[in-house]
């Protein structure tokens, strides 16, 4: 016990002057206002959390910077408002997406194909292009002619904002259908299927760092039948789909929401490390160069599909109740009027915003550790963040791990996004200021520490919301009648502060370990 | 006798830099085979070049009557190589008990093999549950030896077993690669020549990249001229 205390005397040190700073913080305000804050915070903290500790596996097991852990933050918060506010257009979506993933699928049967394909060097070496360019000219001349059934950017009347607007008066608007324009559904279909196979293979064969001798089970082809199973089955019952969807209580369709936001970027962070990260793994300046303009196109792609003004996704009818038992006085009067608010110690708390999401983010704090600490997956990701070269010397095969890491990773951060929503609101910038806070959150609590990731983001969020307060209210500086305001601009400028301060002191972050 | 690993002619390099420039390296199945040589002389990387870790760009590296070379490092190390790398490897944030099962390659692997290993090791037994960073010098070495006997493995590549530790312990180590070696083939690296003649019945001696000479140990233990210019030893 003793020893344990001299080990971590530094650590302890350094919490007790934050904890310091947080009582002396919490004296110039009244209870309400205190309470208030500090799930505020937590709040903040738990998105951050998402991010940050989805950014921070992957940066310790693949050592990959992904810089564009932000973005898809923000893609997951705009998919789970398309599920949410438009189930018909996802449902619509369905078809299309498991079609163009199924080919990733067969990864594992491409380095046989790959040894049969008998070409010149330059023959070779144009394949890979060639494949992709007619993938990309099947994917141009098929979607655009595919059902999808959507929202106009042009007009405001059927814009997302408005959309979004209608949805939360709980009047949505009578959804419009889409046909197939000019182009049988077979042939579509078809061409989906050929162009993804095209594509998958094409940026398959650019991987030069692939080594023979893969086994094949049934487990090679189980994705690739499940995902093709699954784009028919939604093809086939699309008008069902969508029927049932928009019938759907609003909770159970956030739940779904959330579910799908998460479960696609998962597919998204696996088709990411497989095909882009992974020929790059020997070159780190080109992958932080890569995820950099991977970041950027998303932002792009985001601003081409839901436009660039911002709007709040409305929140499931658990949370969203106004009736006459509200604001709520205790959790079981919340129960039954689904208040929106709740009175805690005299403060008005938003029950979605301070209540739900902190939950949400213990939640997923707990159920990541315990991946960690208590399954093989974990052992693994654990033993690999060390030392990669060991494990793979033990006969496991990381890269597989790899693809998980990568998937869990950005499944939280998009998980983050869907959750945030509600709360925060959509906007093209959420991403950027979001990975801003999670990589300052792990500065202070350790690059690569599950814990400090925790401890970090909790900081930030704290210490963002205290000076946003203290900006309304001003501390009066004590023997003195100044009342001095931090003004908004300091926000963002005292988490930075705060790491500069951490990193002067103990440069590995709080809970981080020494190189 | 079966040779169980054939190593012809590999070249590897790391980075820019031409680290192994032909090495060959024969060893007959249930032997203790002992690579010997200087700093730098590349005996690490071969180790590692079998394994896949620096894949060679030339040469053959035949395990079993396989051709490996070229193949991922994980699909060589489950065809029955168990590593014991230089400096042990031992997983920090893992307990003793985690580094051991996460060696596993079929379910009950630690299960099957616990006793054998505690009989082996029986220090380990009482620091089952102890992170791998509080165990000392000597108890990481047994437990990166433990670790590579988790699995079946039929070669054990152990580099430098004997590095930083105590003369009491190094016994107590060689005699547990006495024992291990009526079961499984042993590739030994080592410095200390004392420990290798002892443990050793062939010897490969790795000069600046090279295999430059290979026979029986108790010949090399003779021969003062060749011990003297390749290794340096009074």
């Amino acid at each position: 016990m003793n020893a344990f205390f001299r080990k971590n005397l530094l650590s302890a040190a350094t919490l007790i002057v934050i904890l310091i700073f947080f009582i002396a913080a919490a004296q110039g305000m009244n209870s309400q206002d205190f309470v208030i804050t500090f799930l505020r915070g937590l709040s903040v903290g738990a998105v951050t959390f998402l991010v940050a500790s989805g950014f921070s596996l992957i940066f310790g097991l693949l050592d990959v910077l992904n810089l564009a852990h932000g973005t898809l933050f923000m893609i997951g918060a705009y998919i789970g408002w398309t599920v949410f506010v438009r189930p018909d257009t996802f449902a619509d979506l369905l078809t299309p997406f498991a079609l163009i993933l199924s080919g990733f699928a067969l990864r594992d049967m491409y380095p046989l194909l790959s040894a049969r394909v008998r070409l010149g060097l330059r023959m070779r070496r144009i394949l890979p292009w060639a494949l992709i360019i007619v993938s990309v000219l099947l994917l141009g001349l098929i979607l655009p002619r595919y059902p999808i059934a959507g929202w106009n950017l042009d007009n405001y009347a059927e814009s997302p904002v408005t959309y979004s607007f209608m949805a939360s008066q709980g009047t949505p608007l009578p959804p419009p259908t889409a046909t197939f324009d000019q182009i049988s559904p077979a042939l579509a279909i078809g061409g989906l299927l050929l162009a993804s196979l095209f594509g998958s293979f094409g940026l398959f064969l650019f991987d030069q760092s692939v080594q023979r001798s893969p086994r094949l089970s049934w487990r090679s082809y189980a994705g690739f039948v499940v995902l093709l199973l699954v784009g028919l089955i939604a093809f086939i019952f699309n008008s069902a789909l969508t029927a049932f969807l928009l019938g759907l209580n609003a909770n159970w369709l956030f739940f779904i929401a959330v579910i799908v936001a998460t479960l696609s970027g998962a597919g998204l962070g696996a088709l990411m490390e497989a095909t882009l990260i992974r020929p790059l793994y020997s070159r780190p300046i080109y992958q932080l160069m890569l995820t950099i303009g991977l970041s950027a196109i998303g932002v792009q792609i985001v601003q081409a599909v839901w436009g660039r003004p911002e709007f709040v996704m409305p929140k499931p009818t658990l949370f969203n109740g106004s009736g006459a038992s509200c604001p709520a006085t205790s959790f079981s009067s919340w129960w039954q009027g689904n208040c929106s608010t709740i009175l805690l110690l005299g403060g008005r708390v938003r029950t979605y915003n301070e209540i739900f999401i902190p939950l949400i983010g213990l939640l997923v704090l707990v159920a990541v550790w315990i991946l960690l600490q208590r399954t093989r997956l974990g052992m693994i990701i654990r033993a690999g963040v060390q030392d990669r070269e060991m494990v793979e010397a033990l006969g496991i095969n990381v890269r597989r791990v790899f693809t998980m890491v990568f998937a869990l990773g950005v499944g939280l951060a998009t998980l983050g996004g869907a959750l945030a929503a509600p709360s925060m609101g959509l906007s093209n910038a959420m991403g950027e200021s979001f990975l801003l806070n999670a990589l300052i959150a792990l500065a202070i609590g350790g690059l690569t520490s599950y814990p400090g990731a925790a401890l970090g983001s909790l900081l930030v969020g704290l210490i963002q919301q205290f000076i946003i307060k203290y900006g309304q209210i001003g501390i009066s500086i004590p023997f003195t009648s100044i009342v001095l305001k931090p003004t908004p601009p300091i926000v963002p400028a005292s988490t930075v502060l705060l790491m500069v301060i951490i990193l002067l002191i103990m440069p590995n972050g709080l809970l981080g370990k020494k190189e | 006798m079966q040779t169980i690993l054939d190593v012809q002619g590999i070249h590897t390099f790391i980075g820019q830099y031409h680290i192994l420039q032909g090495v060959d390296v024969r060893v007959p199945a249930g032997s203790i085979t002992a690579l010997l040589g200087r700093n730098g002389a590349g005996k690490t990387t071969t180790l590692k070049s079998i394994l896949g870790l620096t894949p060679p760009r030339q040469g053959k590296v035949i395990f079993n009557g396989r051709e490996v070379q070229g193949m991922r490092s994980f699909d060589i190390a489950a065809m029955g190589i168990g590593f014991v790398p230089e400096h042990r490897a031992i997983f920090r944030d893992l307990s003793v008990e985690e580094n051991l099962k996460l060696a596993e390659r079929a379910k009950d692997d630690y299960a099957r093999k616990r006793d054998f290993i505690f009989d082996l090791f029986p220090d380990l037994k009482r620091l089952i549950a102890l992170p791998g960073t509080s165990l000392s010098g000597g108890q990481q070495q047994m437990l990166a030896i433990a670790r590579s006997l988790v699995a079946d493995n039929s070669l054990l590549l152990i580099d430098e077993p004997s590095e930083g530790l105590a003369p009491v312990i190094i016994e107590h180590m060689m005699s547990a690669i006495r024992q291990l070696s009526t079961q499984s083939t042993i590739v030994l690296v080592e410095q200390n020549f004392l420990v290798a003649s002892k443990l050793a019945e062939y010897y490969i001696i790795i000069e600046e990249g090279r295999s430059v000479q290979s026979g029986m140990m108790k010949d090399l233990v003779n021969d003062k001229a060749a011990i003297h210019r390749f290794l340096g030893a009074a």
